[in-house]
């Protein structure tokens, strides 16, 4: 459903992204993992065109755009056929939770206001917020602002939603609440793309994981490939690592 | 030898002007709604960087920045019929709004400009990512945000204003100031008479002072 051909990103003189190559399918959950600094974000945001590729070619749902003959409009039909979920949650400031989320259906997708609403409100029910629904973002703790960022991307009828590290800027306490959301989309065969340092949580929900260093995909394959059995020697580096400092923070919570 | 200071004289003066009044506030009020208007599409345009349109905009506020506002107003009211003969219809007080609004709009459109670049970069990010246009994340999400940080300099605008349509008397317009200077010249009390107006013009100005005030403690209050 989503195919990605030989896609680059270049600041200046600056090569973020190096030629990258991945197909995603209908239902699929896919946990971009790798070095702070390697393109996972960058790659994640040019999927929904917030950074404009230097080339290749995007195509989501039967949108095609090529990056370097992209007009405005093609990127906007490309754009209603995914959906992102910020690391910073980004809500719209001044909207309620519940105008946040029926901000797409009513301005894209010019729903009439009532049914929109009534969307909404199912949708922040399923994130577990129907009592919230009228405060405004800077009402709300940071794993609430989170599930409404997530409501968000739900109610925006993407095929595809895109995680750029939604747990990153939360406090500890409030990881497990947004990760639950997840799971739960993820039964609900949801096709997800996730940028994230949740090692166990890749371990759980992914169908695949794609190891990216340098701007390369340097290994991809099921969480139990990856993790048990990596290959190439970057990925049992960045994955014993990972995993260690995992277990150091379960030793400290235990102590 | 006169009396240094006529009171009585300012005391029958005020309401004669206070009747002119409602011509002062109509020429700003007015020029200030075509100005906010015309300084939202000024701002948009350059801050989407709309190709062609942002020159003209910069031109526009460039010229109407650096010329006097009395200048713009005889060039509209007195010089513009001249070559264009269809100006030739307006009449003085349609001038001096016309040529209020696009004066202040120059201005305006620099300080909402600077408001919308002082919205997160993330808020048209998000806005961009469930599908909006950019256009359309302007209007349901980044200037309502802008428009909070625009208004208390706003409002200052609609203070200048108030009184730069002092500047319409030169047009003939029958406002405030002319009548403050109609009275003066007939009775020859000048201090008198300009001091009147001067009060009113304080009068009013520390009014909306206040509302300003009232009303930036209620947008604050939103969200």
């Amino acid at each position: 459903m989503i195919k990605v051909q030989n896609l680059s990103k270049k600041f200046a003189d600056n090569t973020v992204l190096n030629g990258i190559n991945f197909d995603v399918a209908h239902g699929e959950i896919v946990v971009i993992i790798g070095p702070s600094g390697t393109g996972k974000s960058t790659l994640l945001r040019c999927l929904n065109f917030l950074e404009t590729p230097s080339s290749g070619v995007i195509e989501i749902a039967g949108v095609r755009v090529d990056s370097e003959t992209a007009t405005a409009a093609q990127i906007t039909s490309l754009r209603k056929k995914s959906s992102f979920v910020f690391q910073n949650y980004s809500l719209f400031a001044n909207k309620t939770a519940l105008q946040n989320v029926a901000e797409s259906l009513l301005t894209v997708w010019k729903e009439p206001k009532s049914a929109a609403l009534k969307h909404a409100e199912t949708i922040l029910q399923q994130v577990g917020l129907s009592e919230k629904i009228h405060q405004y973002p800077s009402q709300l703790s940071g794993g609430q602002q989170q599930r409404v960022g997530i409501a968000r991307a739900m109610a925006a009828k993407g095929e595809v939603i895109l995680f750029d590290e939604p747990t990153s800027s939360l406090d500890p306490e409030w990881v497990d609440e947004v990760l639950a959301v997840m799971k739960q989309l993820a039964v609900q065969k949801q096709t997800m793309i996730i940028v994230t340092h949740e090692m166990q949580f890749a371990r759980e929900v992914a169908n695949r994981v794609i190891f990216m260093e340098g701007g390369n995909i340097v290994e991809q394959g099921t969480p139990q490939q990856i993790f048990e059995h990596p290959q190439q020697q970057r990925t049992k580096e960045f994955v014993a690592r990972a995993t260690k400092q995992s277990l150091t923070a379960l030793d400290s919570a235990m102590l | 030898m006169q009396m240094p200071l006529d009171v009585q004289y300012i005391i029958e003066l005020l309401p004669i002007l206070l009747k002119y009044l409602s011509v002062t506030m109509e020429m700003a009020i007015l020029g200030f709604c075509f100005a906010i208007i015309l300084a939202v599409i000024l701002a948009v345009v350059r801050v989407l960087k709309l190709p062609l349109l942002r020159h003209l905009a910069s031109v526009f506020i460039s010229f109407f920045r650096g010329t006097p506002l009395l200048v713009q107003l005889f060039l509209l009211y007195y010089g513009l019929p001249q070559v264009l003969p269809i100006f030739a219809g307006v009449d003085a007080f349609t001038a001096a709004i016309i040529g209020l609004s696009l004066h202040f709009s120059a201005y305006m459109a620099e300080s909402i400009r600077a408001a919308i670049m002082g919205i997160d970069k993330s808020q048209m990010e998000a806005c961009l990512s469930i599908g909006m246009t950019r256009l359309q994340a302007m209007r349901r999400i980044i200037l309502p945000q802008a428009a909070r940080v625009a208004t208390p300099s706003l409002m200052n605008y609609f203070i200048d204003m108030i009184k730069s349509t002092s500047l319409a008397f030169t047009l003939g317009v029958a406002e405030i100031m002319a009548k403050a200077q109609m009275e003066a010249s007939s009775s020859f009390k000048y201090f008198e008479s300009f001091l009147a107006v001067a009060l009113i013009y304080w009068a009013v100005i520390e009014l909306f002072s206040r509302l300003q005030h009232y009303l930036e403690i209620r947008m604050n209050r939103a969200y």
